[in-house]
């Protein structure tokens, strides 16, 4: 009855609020209803109905739990009488919300709803049916007065010893229809009674107005100039994690996710705390710029060349447009609770994040110029999403929102920067790329063997300067260190010595400094003196003239040589071909091993592998007599034993339900207690695949790790590993 | 964003553009709380180090000063977790005090019983402590004031001594200013000690630390005990003071390996006081033999093993140490720091330099070529054989021959680290060898003889690295050194940068051998130079031979 009179309500309401039904709740609308009864019955169902209200603040909460407590239909004075004048204000919401609704006797509740704020809504028990005088509670007895006051705040329900044998204030209540009985040992105050008791009100502290944020107020522009550090250096530390990782590839655990010793190493090399290097990690892995590879490296995609490419603010949109959507939650890697959670890993998603994130940044948004105090923060957090449904991870979602937003740069010291809001609020141009300071295009060279960076570097410059120098110290500027291992890196990724002299001149702003030019030219110098390759076969003469010869040799073309000293030639053959090439043409080689020793004397060649003879499948010879016998007596009991074998087959498939199970000591123990009785046995044994079969033995010894036994099923005496018996059992 | 001259790098270091309009300001404003690590020619190199900020908190700074000091001047904006880090390392020093009690002796008090709560469960610390007083305050051993200050420092939380200093006995000393004057930051550097109550002052060799000390004396007018590196070096100490200062000689001790006089002014040596009679150091007794005001260590950098343990247990007396290189390959550093005390003053060579109160140096680095058989020779030793190969080969001596010719109207000095290399190259010159073995009274007749200018050319081994004043010596010849020892290079050049009466420009020579060990350890050896701003050139000894220098 009630669902049709819901049903009849939402036929008869405009497009317009139909439109705003939807806009409040598009859950109604995903997918499209095929007509308003479906609608209904869809904004009736409970998780829908459970999402609308955890998408109501505290004061709206109260107002809906006080609508559930007090009986249908009711009027707006009655709603105001047990709750506060303000709540006018929030029942046009609800009803926008269709979580109350409008009948012509009054105002409504949809059904459901009743459910899915549980069945003590602001801890009242349910309505008494019996007529009720509350004028008597005054002369209520002191012992009834002291149970009254326990139970009125709820929980509703208490227990006694026993409820035909209750002490004389309970009794006085249960008499006077005050409390009713559940059960047993339960009695509950009717929500009549308690409403009355809390003085006609429902909550004891109705919360109308949202608490106010405290806080250090500080300068938009020292916030802004905080947040552009903030934005520099969250690009330039998802950067340098992407390229730490393409030097040294970590690999994922394998539950995924990235191990905490990688986390850690990450960590040092960003020069941040573990919470920051798994936030930045997730940010790059959000983006797509990492990725965990097939052989479970964890590796930098081609999008992070893209990226590199990129303006600043572009890059910073990205991210920060994904990690305000992201389900994600970095905050739980590494937690003592949760250690098993890990960074990239599986476990990461939470279903409020994202709403929390939003809601933490509108707040941000309406405090301008304020350092938000994180208690007065959480307090207001809470008004605006109570979170019924998850409450404990609530203020830690917060508390890593202000963090996180503070790593990215929404936020500068702690409030909100212009270009947080200029993002929040999805404005076309933040501004980072003006004020960002330009990159530059020199270094400075000193003598003391270091570059330094004024600035952020052209991504051009910067890649070939850490080709040929490392890294000392980062941040708004870079110090670069040139050593002999830092210059042979340059020369082995194929740059000259002159190539680097070349770039360092037109790069740095100051001379290159003697010491330094020299470094260059000593290390380019020594750099490739030692040559090294693979060949499978060498030419060697004393004689050039000889060598000289072989290669001029028309004959000897075939051959693919090159002469790598005047007396010895390389060859990408066997040592043998090229012997009988050599020969063929009229030379006279001699092979010789790889220790140098002439290996001389007749040519005899040998296979390198061990002999493998095939099976030999001749033709029958005519067996002796002893044979015979010996055949026929094999043929007799292998006949018996086959009998045998078909029953025993039968009993096992009949136990095979009951496939004996002992864990690996017992089994031991088991197996020494029956060798010693010398009775049958039967066994659980794994083969190579791994299923269980049934096998009864006799056991005889155990050896190295081995059961002996003999088998019944085939009369002979074998080896079961012991690891591999899932159970004994006597047979 | 502003254009300062300060760029705040993540890892807490700060380089400070020096080409800047408003560098030297800046370095005024940083130099209370952040440590000069580098100083080279377009860029220096500051640290942010909790020691010191917590020495600026001593100072009176506080955190708020620090931050807006950093961001007034930087140039980008200021990584926001280094704003936080600095007030939170700042925060944390004074929480503990020590301080005399009249009745208890030293107690150790707190304004934060948790953290008093936290050090006395540490291990290191629960020894050094006796009764607790209440919540707040708690007796420490009077002996172990040294110690627990370094063990609080490592735990992070460092104790602000208000225990004060013994003033020892009173002595009258009185800095003598005729005919000379006290420079500016020579003053700067005793007023930083005296206010700092102690600690340790880096100035260049040749940059006048005698004085400093002499002005520390003045300021503290009470007996003092001098430690100093050689019996040569004493002397020097003596007539330095009995120049610059009211003392006469009678007031001025030796406590040597050859005199054992105890004056109002004692200068001993490391060596005596590290002698060991019966396996005990007998002469360590010194220290407390005498009501010391003030205690000076010179070349604190030296400083051995004993006299640290030692000077744990002294620190209710003032204590300076004067180096120039405070670089030691043993780390030892911060031992220095938390037992004598912070670096109270500190300046960049180059900046004296401009100020003309050390001599412009120029340092090359001449290579010479191995002969082919030397090249084999060194190519087959054994590792530990190598450096001496290559330090000592024969061709080195033909460049020194050349050099000295070239120089011949300079004093020169040859310096080396093997003693045959030095005879030979002693024979070769035909001028005097100074080595371990050689009398005191011959060293100090050969030094004289330098000074006046009747000998032109010394070779000395490492006795002569330290301490040994010879104002006019303009050319140092290196030839061998003690592997990849930084300070001992930079040492080897303070021996010629005490400011010449014409301005010239001292030189010194580093001969180095090509593509040889030799080589990787001159790099290392010029690292602390160049950091401070010298620049190698580097030549061919063949050009040498030329004449092309």
């Amino acid at each position: 009855m009630e669902t049709r009179s819901f049903a009849d309500y939402m036929r008869g309401l405009s497009d317009e609020s139909l439109a705003a039904l939807f806009a409040n709740r598009p859950d109604l609308i995903s997918p499209v209803p095929s007509d308003l009864s479906s609608l209904s019955v869809r904004a009736n169902s409970a998780p829908s109905l459970a999402r609308a209200v955890d998408g109501l603040n505290e004061w709206q909460f109260q107002v809906l739990e006080a609508c559930v407590a007090i009986n249908e239909p009711m009027t707006e004075k009655e709603i105001i009488s047990v709750t506060d004048p303000s709540a006018k204000f929030v029942i046009p919401h609800l009803i926008s919300l269709a979580l109350l609704y409008t009948s012509r006797d009054g105002i409504r509740i949809p059904h459901t709803l009743r459910d899915v704020l549980g069945n003590e809504p602001a801890g009242l028990g349910p309505a008494s049916m019996a007529k009720l005088s509350m004028k008597k509670l005054e002369e209520a007895p002191a012992g009834s007065k002291k149970i009254l006051e326990q139970l009125t705040w709820g929980p509703p329900r208490g227990s006694v010893g026993d409820i035909r044998n209750p002490g004389p204030g309970i009794a006085w209540l249960l008499k006077e229809n005050f409390l009713v009985p559940l059960d047993q040992r339960t009695v509950v105050l009717p929500r009549n009674v308690a409403i009355h008791l809390r003085g006609g009100k429902v909550h004891r502290n109705p919360q109308p107005n949202p608490p106010v944020i405290e806080g250090k107020s500080v300068k938009q522009s020292v916030i802004d100039r905080a947040a552009i550090a903030n934005i520099a250096t969250i690009l330039r530390w998802c950067e340098e994690i992407l390229n730490f990782w393409s030097e040294e590839p970590p690999s994922a655990l394998r539950a995924g996710g990235l191990g905490v010793r990688d986390l850690k190493s990450a960590a040092e090399h960003l020069g941040v705390d573990e919470n920051c290097a798994a936030f930045v990690s997730e940010l790059v892995y959000l983006s797509g710029l990492v990725v965990i590879d097939a052989d479970d490296r964890v590796l930098p995609t081609h999008a992070f060349d893209l990226w590199l490419t990129q303006r600043a603010e572009e890059r910073w949109r990205g991210l920060s447009s994904l990690w305000l959507m992201t389900s994600r939650v970095s905050g739980l890697v590494g937690r003592a609770e949760s250690k098993h959670i890990s960074a990239l890993g599986p476990e990461l998603d939470r279903v409020n994040a994202a709403s929390t994130r939003k809601l933490t940044l509108d707040l941000l948004l309406n405090s301008q110029e304020l350092c938000p105090e994180i208690n007065s923060f959480l307090a207001l957090t809470k008004w605006r999403a109570p979170s019924r449904r998850s409450p404990g991870l609530q203020p830690d979602l917060v508390k890593w929102t202000l963090r996180e937003a503070e790593w990215i740069g929404i936020t500068g010291q702690g409030a909100i920067s212009k270009y947080g809001a200029a993002f929040i609020q999805g404005e076309e141009e933040i501004g980072i790329n003006i004020d960002l300071p330009k990159p530059v295009n020199h270094i400075l060279i000193q003598s003391d063997n270091t570059a330094i960076a004024p600035g952020r570097l052209e991504i051009d410059i910067a890649r070939t300067l850490d080709s040929i120098a490392d890294i000392e110290s980062r941040g708004g500027a870079t110090v670069y260190r040139f050593s002999e291992t830092s210059l042979r890196r340059g020369l082995d990724h194929g740059k000259t010595g002159e190539e680097i002299r070349e770039f360092l001149r037109k790069t740095s702003k100051t001379p290159i400094p003697q010491p330094l030019d020299y470094l260059i030219s000593d290390v380019s110098k020594r750099h490739g003196r030692l040559r090294v390759g693979n060949t499978s076969a060498y030419i060697r003469c004393e004689d050039p003239t000889l060598i000289s010869q072989i290669l001029s040799d028309k004959r000897m073309e075939i051959l693919p040589m090159r002469r790598i000293a005047p007396e010895v030639l390389v060859c990408d053959m066997d040592a043998k071909e090229i012997i009988v090439t050599l020969r063929t043409a009229g030379y006279l080689p001699a092979a010789e091993s790889n220790s140098g020793v002439l290996l001389l004397g007749p040519r005899l060649n040998r296979a390198k592998s061990k002999p493998r003879p095939p099976r030999i499948i001749g033709e029958l010879e005519t067996p002796s007599e002893e044979t015979l016998a010996a055949a026929l007596r094999a043929i007799r009991v292998g006949e018996k034993s086959s009998n045998k074998q078909n029953a025993l087959r039968e009993i096992a498939a009949n136990a095979l339900g009951a496939l004996p199970r002992t864990t690996a000591n017992e089994t031991l123990d088991l197996l020494n207690k029956f060798i010693a009785q010398a009775c049958t046995l039967s066994i659980g044994y794994a083969d190579n695949n791994g299923s269980a079969t049934h096998r009864i033995v006799d056991p005889l010894s155990i050896s190295a790790g081995s059961l002996i036994a003999r088998d019944h099923a085939t009369g002979e005496v074998q080896s079961f590993r012991i690891p591999r018996i899932t159970g004994v059992a006597p047979l | 964003m502003t254009d300062g001259p300060l760029i705040v790098q993540s890892d807490k270091t700060l380089l400070l553009d020096i080409d800047h309009p408003l560098s030297t300001e800046c370095r005024r404003a940083i130099a209370p709380f952040a440590e000069l690590e580098r100083s080279p020619e377009h860029i220096h190199t500051y640290r942010l180090t909790s020691l010191g900020l917590w020495n600026a908190r001593a100072a009176g700074h506080d955190a708020e000063q620090v931050i807006d000091t950093l961001l007034k001047y930087s140039r980008y904006a200021v990584p926001h977790s280094i704003l936080v880090d600095i007030a939170e390392t700042m925060s944390r020093y004074g929480r503990l005090r020590l301080e005399a009690d009249p009745v208890h002796g030293l107690i150790l008090i707190t304004t934060d019983t948790a953290v008093l709560e936290e050090v006395i469960r540490a291990k290191k610390i629960a020894p050094l402590l006796g009764l607790r007083l209440d919540a707040e305050t708690i007796v420490v051993h009077p002996s172990q004031r040294g110690a627990i200050k370094q063990a609080l420092l490592r735990l992070g939380w460092p104790a602000e001594d208000f225990a004060g200093y013994v003033d020892g006995q009173h002595h009258e000393i009185e800095l003598v200013q005729n005919g000379w004057n006290i420079r500016p930051y020579q003053t700067l550097a005793a007023e930083g000690f005296w206010h700092g109550g102690s600690g340790v002052v880096v100035l260049p060799c040749g940059a006048g630390k005698t004085i400093v000390g002499a002005a520390a004396m003045a300021h503290a007018k009470a007996t003092t005990l001098i430690l100093v590196t050689n019996t040569i070096a004493a002397r020097q100490w003596r007539e330095e003071l009995l120049l610059r200062t009211t003392l006469h000689e009678d007031e001025i001790g030796e406590y040597s390996g050859s005199k054992k006089e105890i004056r109002a002014v004692t200068i001993a040596t490391y060596q005596v006081m590290t002698k060991k009679k019966n396996g005990v150091y007998s002469h360590l007794d010194l220290f407390d033999t005498h009501d010391w005001g003030l205690i000076i260590y010179d070349e604190v950098h030296l400083l051995p093993a004993p006299i640290f343990r030692f000077t744990a247990d002294i620190q209710s007396r003032r204590r300076l140490g004067l180096t120039a290189t405070l670089v030691r390959e043993d780390g030892l550093e911060g031992e220095v720091f938390s037992l004598i005390g912070p670096k109270r003053y500190d300046v960049p060579w180059k900046e004296i330099e401009a100020q003309g109160y050390i001599a412009p140096a120029e340092c090359i680095e001449v290579r010479v070529t191995l002969t082919e058989a030397e090249r084999m020779t060194y190519a087959t030793a054994e590792p530990e054989n190598r450096y001496r190969l290559c330090a000592t080969t024969a061709t080195k001596r033909k460049v020194v021959e050349t050099l000295t010719k070239i120089h011949s109207q300079d004093q020169v000095l040859v310096i080396g680290q093997y003693i045959d290399q030095l005879d030979e190259l002693a024979e070769v010159l035909g001028v005097p060898l100074i080595k371990g073995d050689t009398p005191i009274k011959e060293r100090e007749r050969l030094f004289k003889l330098f000074r006046s200018g009747e000998v032109k050319c010394l070779v000395v081994s490492k006795v002569a690295n330290f301490s040994i004043d010879l104002p006019e010596a303009t050319i140092a010849i290196q030839v061998s050194g003690a592997f990849g020892s930084r300070q001992e290079e930079a040492q080897r050049l303070g021996r010629i940068l005490r400011p010449k009466s014409d301005g010239r420009t001292a030189r010194f020579y580093s001969v180095v051998s090509r593509d040889t060990i030799d080589q990787d350890f001159a790099q290392n050896r010029q690292r602390f130079l160049a950091e401070q701003g010298y620049s190698y050139r580097i030549i061919d000894a063949d050009d040498v031979s030329q004449g092309k220098l």
